[in-house]
C-alpha cells in the first residue's frame, strides 16, 4: 500500500510560489467582476484621499493667500472647494463602504469555495489517510488554515494593484522632474525586492513552523478532549497540562522567533526612506549648490519621495501577510494534491439486478506491507445464505469487511459479487449494495431520524414501522423528543447498547443485498438481541450475510461457519460438521458454555 | 498586522453593551500586564521615543532645506544633517526592533498563559460539561478566540498607544498654534465618539454570531473526519459536505453581517478626520482672508492637522480588532467560569488497602436529560468480585461512571469508606480505581505508553506482566514493531478486541485496590475471555471488582450477580438465586445455554 507521505513537519517540501499563487488565483476567478469593481473602488479611493492634500493646496494658494482677488471672490472660492473637498470625502465614505464588503464578501466567498472543496476532497481519501492523519490536525487545516488567509483576500489582493500602480506613478513623476536624481533613487527598487524575497523565504519558514506548531497543539487539545475522562481515572490531568505546556511554548517560541525576524526587516524600508531622505538633502543639496537643480524641485522630490516610500512600505507590510497565508496555503494545496492511488473503474458496472452471491477468491492482504493480516481467504456467500465468522481477536474477520467495501484493496486475490470484480463498481454503488454494522459505532451529530435515514431518504412511517419492529422504540420512546432528539457530542448522549440498535435500524432502512454484521450486538442484552435476530431473519431471508460474532449463541443458525486463525481460514462447516471436527470450534463452544460445576 | 494605524481609548473597551463587565474580563488579562509591567513598559518607552524621534526628522530636513534657501549651506553642513537623519533613522529600528519584541511578545505571552489556563481549566472539568460542549466548540475557542484576544493585545495595543501620542503631539502642536482653531478642528471628534459607541455594540453581536459560527463549523468538520468510515460505508459524503455547505455559508453570512459595520467604521472615523480639515480650511481660510489669522500659522496649522488625520483613520481598524478581542475573551470567559462540580479542594484520603463504595438512595438524571436514570438507588459494593448485568439502557455504564467519580452527585448518596465523597478529594478517589470504559480511548501513541498511561514509571517487565494478564502481550509481539508500535488515534491501527484488551491492560498495570470493568471484553472471543478471567481471578483476590457484562458465562464467575432494569435493581445474589428469581436472567441462561444441550447430545 502506497503511503499518503503526508507529513506535516516544517520539512515538507514547499510549494513553488509560483504553483501556488496560481492556484489562488484559479480561485479568485468565480469572482472576477467583484475583484475588479473593487480594484476601481480602490483606485477611487486611493485618487480622492490623493485628492484632498491637492485642494488644500489649490483652497492655499489659489484663494486665501492670493491677494490679488477680490475678498468676496476668494471667499466665495474658498466656498466652492470646500464643497468639492467635501463631496470627495462623502465619495470616499461610500466607496470605502462597498469596498470593504465587497472584499469580505469575495473573501469569504474564496474561503468558503477552499473549504468546501477541501472538505469534499478530504471525505474522498481512503480511510489509510485517516489513519495516519490525526483529526486535530485535519480539521485545523479546514477551519484555521483557511482563516488565516482571511486577510489575503481581503485586504492583500487587491490592494497590491493599487500599490503596485502608485509606486509606479511616482516613479515616472520623479524621472519627469529629474531623471538623474530618480535613478539614483531607483536604486531603492531593486535593494527593496532583494531584502523582500530574502524577508520572505525566511518568513514562509517560521510561519511554516508556526502553522504546523499549531496543528500539533490543535491535535493534542482535541486528543486530550476525546479521551478525557480516561485521563481523569488515570489521573493524568498534571503530566497531561505538562505536555500541552510544552507544546504551548513551542508555539510561543515559534512565534516569539518570528517577531523577532519581523522586527528586524519591517523597520527597513522605514530605514529605507531615511536613508533616501538623507540622501536627497546631501546629494540634490550638493547639486543645488552647483546649481544643477532649484529649490524648489529637491523640496517637491523631497515628497514625492515620502509618497514613494508610503506604498512600499504598505506593500511590506501585507508581503508579511501573504507570508503567512501562503504557508497555510501551501498546507491546503498539499493536501489537495493527495490522490488515491486506486484504480476506479472507468465504466463503473451498474448496480442493478445484482443476486449478490458474494466471493472472495484467494485474498492477501497487509495493512503496512509488513504485517500479513489476511493469508489466502477465499470463501463463497450466496443469496439468501448466511456465513458466520469466528475466530481469535485479531484474527483479521474486521479487516475482511474493509475490504469487502472497498476501505483498502487486496495485494492479492479477488472479491466478486456475481462474478463481477468489486474494483467493476463504482464506490458510492458497492456501498450501497453492502449494508454493514460497523464494529466501531459512530454517531453523527443530527436527529436520531437523520441518524438512521442516513442517505436513503427513507421515509418516517417506515423508520417508525423498523423500529417498532425491532423492539428499538423502547428507547426511543424515552428520549426527549423521540426521533427527532439531537444526539451525539453536544446533544443526548446515549449508552453503547443502544448505538448498536440505533446501528442495526440503519442497516435495515437501507435494505442491501448483503448484509455485513460486525460484532453488531457485543453490547445488546440478549432480550433485545433475540428480537433484533427475528426482525434481520426476516427482513434478510433471501439476502446474502455475513456475520462476525464472539456470542457463539448468535452464530449457531448460520448456513457456514468460517473460523480464522491469524489471518487464515482454518475450519469451515455448519455447526454440527464443525462439532464433529472437533477442532477449534469445538473447543471454543465447550469453553463458553456454562458449565455448573464451577 | 497592520500598524499605520490607530487608537482606542480605555472608554471604548467598557462601553461595549453586551458584554459581562469589564472587571470580570479583566480578570483574565491584568494580572499579566502586572506580571509583564517591565516589559510592556520598556516597550511602550521605544514606541514612544520612536515616534518622537520620527517626528524629529522633518524638522532636521527643514533645517536642511531652510539652510539651503539661506543660501547658508556648504556641502559639509548638508552632509552633517543628512547624518543625524541616517543616525536617528538607526536608533528607530533598533527601538522599533524593541518594542515590536516587548508588546507584540507579550501578547504571545499573554496568549500562552490563557491557552494554558484554558486547558487546565478543561482537563478538571466533570463529563457534564463535555457533553454541553463539544470538542470542536472548546477547540475554537483556544484557536480562533485566543488569535483574536492576542491581536488586540497586540497590534490593537501598539497602535492604540501610537496613535494616542500622535494625537496628543499633534494637538499639543496645534494649539501652541491658535486654540481656537484647534478647537475648531477637533469639533467633529465627539461624532467619533457617539458612533463607535453605537456600532461596537452591534459588532459586538455580531462576531458573538461568527465565533459561534466557527465553533460548529470545527466541531463539524471534527466530528464528521472522526467517523469518516460511517460517512463512506453509507456513502454519506454529499450529504455530510451539503451540511458543510450549509454551515458555511451561514459562516460568510455572518461574517458579511460584520463586514457592513467594518465598512462603516473605517470610513467614518476618517470622515471625523477630514472634517476637520475642511472646518479649518473653510473657517480658517476665511479668517484668514479676513486678515484675522496670519498666513504662516495656517500652513503650519495644516501640517499638524495632517498629523491627526492618520491616527483617526486607524481609529476604525483598532476598534474592530479592540471589538473582536472583547467578544472572544468574553467567550473565553464563559468557557472558564464553567466550574467542575466535581470537589476538587476536598480532603484527601490515604491510599487504602480494602475499599466498600455504597450508594444510599441516590436519584441521578443526566445534566441533559429530562428523566432520571437512576431512581432511589442502593447499592453497597465491597471487596469481591461483583458482576452486573441487565437490559441495554439500564443504567449499568451509569453506574460505573459515578462511581469512577466522572459525574457529580448529591451529597449523603455515595460514599466512599463511610465517607461521603463530596467531602473527598476526587483525585485522591481517582487514585484508588481502575476502570475500562465500555469505549474505551486509547491515545495516538506507542503501545507502551498506552499501556503506562497511568504509570510512566512502570519497569517493561511489569507492563508485560499486566499484557500478559490481559491476553494481549502475544498479539503485541506478533507485530512488527512490538511495544513500540504507534496505534493511530483512537488506536484505529487495532482491531475491536485489541483496543478492548489494551484498555484492560492499562488499568491492570495500575493495580489499584477497585477495579471497574463496563463491558470491557465484549469484543474479545470467549477463548481470550476465559483466559482473560482465569488469570484475573487470582490478582483479583482482596479487590473491590465490578463487571458488567452481558454475558452468562463471565458473568457465572463472580460472587455477586446484580440484574439492573430500569435504573433500578430487580435482584441481586448469587447465579443460582438469579435463575430462579430473575425473568431476565433466566432468559439470558436459556439462550445462552442451546449450545450446552447440543453438546450434551453429541
Ligand atoms: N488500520 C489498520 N492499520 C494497521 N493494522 C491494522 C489496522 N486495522 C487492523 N489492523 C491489524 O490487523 C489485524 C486484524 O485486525 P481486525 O480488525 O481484522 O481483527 P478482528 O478479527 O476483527 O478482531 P476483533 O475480533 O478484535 O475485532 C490486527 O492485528 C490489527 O492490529
Ligand atoms: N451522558 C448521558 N446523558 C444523557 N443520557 C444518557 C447519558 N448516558 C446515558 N444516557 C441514558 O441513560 C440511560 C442509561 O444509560 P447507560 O449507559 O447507563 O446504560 P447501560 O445500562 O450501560 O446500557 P448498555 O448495556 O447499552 O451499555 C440510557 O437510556 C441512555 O440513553
Ligand atoms: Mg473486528
Ligand atoms: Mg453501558
Amino acid at each position: 500500500m502506497k503511503d499518503f507521505g503526508y507529513q506535516e513537519d516544517s520539512t515538507t517540501a514547499p510549494l513553488g510560489d509560483f504553483n501556488l499563487w496560481g492556484r489562488i488565483l484559479v480561485y479568485c476567478r468565480y469572482h472576477w467582476q467583484l475583484m475588479t469593481a473593487a480594484i476601481i473602488l480602490s483606485l477611487l479611493i486611493t485618487g480622492a484621499t490623493l485628492g484632498l492634500p491637492y485642494l488644500i493646496q489649490t483652497g492655499i494658494d489659489g484663494y486665501i493667500t492670493n491677494s490679488e482677488l477680490e475678498i468676496a471672490e476668494r471667499l466665495s472660492g474658498l466656498s466652492m472647494i470646500s464643497i468639492i473637498f467635501f463631496g470627495l470625502v462623502i465619495i470616499v465614505l461610500v466607496a470605502t463602504f462597498f469596498q470593504v464588503v465587497t472584499l469580505e464578501y469575495v473573501g469569504q466567498s474564496i474561503m468558503h469555495r477552499i473549504r468546501q472543496n477541501l472538505f469534499g476532497h478530504m471525505l474522498k481519501l481512503d480511510p489509510h489517510f485517516f489513519d495516519t492523519n490525526p483529526t486535530g490536525r485535519l480539521v485545523t487545516r479546514l477551519t484555521n488554515d483557511i482563516q488565516n488567509m482571511h486577510e489575503m483576500f481581503t485586504s492583500v489582493l487587491v490592494t497590491i494593484f493599487n500599490d503596485l500602480l502608485r509606486i509606479v506613478g511616482i516613479l515616472i513623476v520623479l524621472f519627469l522632474l529629474n531623471a538623474r536624481l530618480a535613478l539614483v533613487m531607483s536604486i531603492f527598487v531593486p535593494i527593496a525586492v532583494i531584502i523582500t524575497q530574502l524577508f520572505a523565504r525566511l518568513a514562509r519558514a517560521q510561519f511554516r513552523r508556526i502553522r504546523s506548531q499549531l496543528a500539533k497543539l490543535n491535535s493534542f487539545l482535541s486528543e486530550s478532549i476525546s479521551g478525557i475522562a480516561t485521563l481523569q481515572v488515570f489521573g493524568r490531568q498534571k503530566e497531561t497540562r505538562k505536555l500541552h505546556e510544552k507544546l504551548s511554548f513551542g508555539y510561543l517560541q515559534r512565534n516569539l522567533d518570528q517577531i523577532k525576524l519581523f522586527g528586524t526587516f519591517m523597520p527597513l524600508t522605514e530605514f529605507m526612506s531615511s536613508t533616501a531622505i538623507a540622501l536627497i538633502l546631501w546629494y540634490g543639496g550638493s547639486e543645488i549648490l552647483r546649481n544643477q537643480l532649484t529649490l524648489g524641485e529637491l523640496v517637491a522630490f523631497l515628497s514625492y519621495m515620502r509618497l514613494f516610500f508610503q506604498p512600499l512600505r504598505e506593500l511590506a507590510q501585507k508581503y508579511s501577510i501573504v507570508q503567512s497565508a501562503m504557508a497555510s496555503a501551501e498546507r491546503i494545496f498539499q493536501l489537495f494534491d493527495l490522490k488515491s492511488d486506486r484504480i476506479l473503474a472507468d465504466k463503473p458496472h451498474s448496480a442493478e439486478d445484482i443476486h449478490g452471491n458474494l466471493q472472495f477468491h484467494g485474498v492477501h492482504f497487509s495493512y503496512d506491507g509488513k504485517h500479513q493480516v489476511c493469508k489466502d481467504i477465499s470463501f463463497t456467500i450466496r443469496r439468501g445464505e448466511t456465513v458466520a465468522l469466528v475466530g481469535a481477536t485479531g484474527s483479521g474477520k474486521t479487516t475482511l469487511v474493509n475490504l469487502l467495501l472497498r476501505f483498502y484493496d487486496p495485494q492479492q486475490g479477488r472479491i466478486t459479487i456475481d462474478d463481477i470484480d468489486i474494483s467493476q463498481f463504482s464506490l458510492t454503488n458497492l456501498r450501497q449494495l453492502v449494508g454493514v454494522v460497523l464494529q466501531d459505532i459512530f454517531i453523527l451529530q443530527d436527529t436520531l431520524l437523520a441518524n438512521i435515514v442516513m442517505d436513503t431518504g427513507t421515509s418516517r412511517q417506515r423508520v417508525e414501522e423498523i423500529l417498532a419492529q425491532t423492539g428499538i422504540d423502547r428507547f426511543v420512546d424515552r428520549l426527549p423528543s423521540g426521533l427527532d432528539t439531537l444526539i451525539g457530542e453536544g446533544g443526548q448522549q446515549l449508552s453503547t447498547g443502544e448505538k448498536q440498535l440505533l446501528a442495526f435500524a440503519r442497516v435495515l432502512c437501507r435494505n442491501p443485498i448483503i448484509l455485513v454484521l460486525d460484532e453488531a450486538t457485543a453490547a445488546i442484552d440478549t432480550e433485545s438481541e433475540n428480537i433484533l435476530e427475528e426482525a434481520i431473519a426476516e427482513s434478510f431471508a433471501n439476502r446474502t450475510s455475513l456475520v462476525i460474532a464472539h456470542r457463539l449463541s448468535t452464530i449457531r443458525r448460520a448456513d457456514t461457519i468460517l473460523v480464522m486463525e491469524e489471518g487464515r481460514i482454518t475450519e469451515r462447516g455448519n455447526h454440527d460438521e464443525l462439532m464433529e471436527l472437533n477442532g477449534h470450534y469445538a473447543e471454543l463452544v465447550a469453553m463458553d458454555v456454562y458449565n455448573e460445576a464451577t | 498586522m497592520n500598524i499605520t494605524q490607530t487608537y482606542q481609548t480605555d472608554n471604548d473597551v467598557e462601553s461595549t453593551p453586551a458584554a459581562p463587565s469589564a472587571k470580570q474580563l479583566l480578570r483574565h488579562i491584568l494580572p499579566l500586564f502586572r506580571q509583564y509591567r517591565l516589559r510592556l513598559f520598556a516597550g511602550f518607552a521605544a514606541l514612544i521615543v520612536v515616534d518622537f524621534l520620527q517626528l524629529s526628522i522633518p524638522r532636521i530636513l527643514k533645517r536642511g532645506v531652510d539652510s539651503l534657501a539661506a543660501e547658508s549651506a556648504t556641502r559639509e553642513i548638508l552632509l552633517r544633517y543628512g547624518l543625524y537623519i541616517i543616525l536617528i533613522a538607526m536608533g528607530v529600528v533598533v527601538l522599533r526592533f524593541i518594542w515590536r519584541y516587548m508588546i507584540i511578545g507579550f501578547s504571545r505571552y499573554l496568549e500562552r498563559a490563557i491557552r494554558n489556563r484554558i486547558f487546565a481549566h478543561i482537563v478538571k472539568m466533570d463529563t457534564a460539561f463535555f457533553e454541553k460542549r463539544t470538542t470542536g466548540d472548546i477547540m475554537a475557542h483556544a484557536s480562533n478566540d485566543l488569535n483574536a484576544v492576542q491581536m488586540a493585545c497586540g497590534m490593537g495595543m501598539v497602535a492604540a498607544v501610537d496613535a494616542l501620542v500622535m494625537t496628543v503631539a499633534a494637538i499639543a502642536f496645534m494649539s501652541f498654534i491658535h486654540v481656537k482653531l484647534t478647537l475648531l478642528a477637533l469639533l467633529p471628534m465627539p461624532f467619533l465618539a457617539i458612533f463607535t459607541r453605537i456600532l461596537s455594540g452591534r459588532m459586538h453581536r455580531r462576531f458573538t454570531t461568527v465565533q459561534e459560527q466557527f465553533s460548529l463549523l470545527t466541531e463539524f468538520s471534527r466530528s464528521t473526519l472522526v467517523s469518516v468510515k460511517l460517512i463512506k460505508a453509507y456513502t454519506m459524503e454529499k450529504f455530510q459536505t451539503r451540511e458543510f455547505d450549509k454551515l458555511g455559508r451561514k459562516y460568510v453570512k455572518s461574517n458579511l453581517g460584520v463586514a457592513r459595520i467594518q465598512g462603516l467604521m473605517f470610513p467614518i472615523a476618517t470622515l471625523v478626520g477630514n472634517m476637520g480639515m475642511l472646518l479649518i480650511l473653510f473657517f480658517g481660510g476665511r479668517l484668514v482672508i479676513i486678515g484675522e489669522i496670519s498666513m504662516g500659522d495656517f500652513v503650519a496649522f495644516i501640517t499638524y492637522l495632517y498629523m491627526l488625520i492618520w491616527p483617526m483613520m486607524a481609529i476604525g481598524w483598532v476598534t474592530n480588532l479592540v471589538q473582536r478581542g472583547i467578544t472572544s475573551l468574553t467567550r473565553i470567559d464563559s468557557l472558564l467560569k464553567e466550574r467542575s462540580l466535581l470537589p476538587y479542594a476536598g480532603e484527601e484520603v490515604e491510599k487504602q488497602e480494602q475499599i466498600t463504595f455504597e450508594l444510599k438512595n441516590l436519584n441521578f438524571t443526566y445534566p441533559s436529560s429530562a428523566s432520571p436514570v437512576l431512581k432511589d438507588f442502593s447499592l453497597t459494593i465491597g471487596p469481591g468480585i461483583h458482576g452486573m448485568t441487565g437490559r441495554t439502557g439500564s443504567g449499568k455504564s451509569t453506574i460505573c461512571k459515578i462511581l469512577a467519580r466522572l459525574y457529580p452527585v448529591k451529597d449523603d448518596s455515595l460514599f466512599f469508606n463511610g465517607l461521603d465523597v463530596n467531602t473527598l478529594a476526587v483525585e485522591s478517589i481517582c487514585a484508588n480505581i481502575g476502570y475500562v470504559a465500555q469505549e474505551p480511548t486509547l491515545f495516538s501513541n506507542s503501545i507502551a505508553a498506552n499501556i503506562k498511561l497511568g504509570k510512566p514509571e512502570a519497569v517493561d517487565e511489569k507492563m508485560e506482566e499486566a499484557a500478559r494478564l490481559a491476553a494481549i502481550h502475544e498479539d503485541i509481539m506478533a507485530f512488527p514493531d512490538g511495544y513500540e508500535t504507534i496505534i493511530g488515534e483512537r488506536g484505529v491501527k487495532l482491531s475491536g478486541g485489541q483496543r478492548q484488551r489494551l484498555a484492560l491492560a492499562r488499568a491492570l498495570l495500575i493495580d489499584r485496590p477497585v477495579l471497574i470493568i463496563d463491558d470491557g471484553l465484549s469484543a474479545v472471543d470467549v477463548e481470550t475471555e476465559h483466559q482473560i478471567f482465569a488469570g484475573l481471578k487470582e490478582h483479583l483476590q482482596g479487590k473491590t471488582v465490578l463487571i458488567v457484562s452481558n454475558r452468562l458465562k463471565l458473568l457465572t464467575m463472580t460472587d455477586h450477580i446484580i440484574v439492573l432494569e430500569n435504573g433500578e435493581i430487580s435482584h441481586d445474589g448469587r447465579h443460582e438465586q438469579l435463575l430462579e428469581q430473575s425473568r431476565f436472567y433466566r432468559s439470558m441462561f436459556a439462550k445462552q445455554m442451546r449450545e450446552s444441550e447440543q453438546l450434551d447430545y453429541k
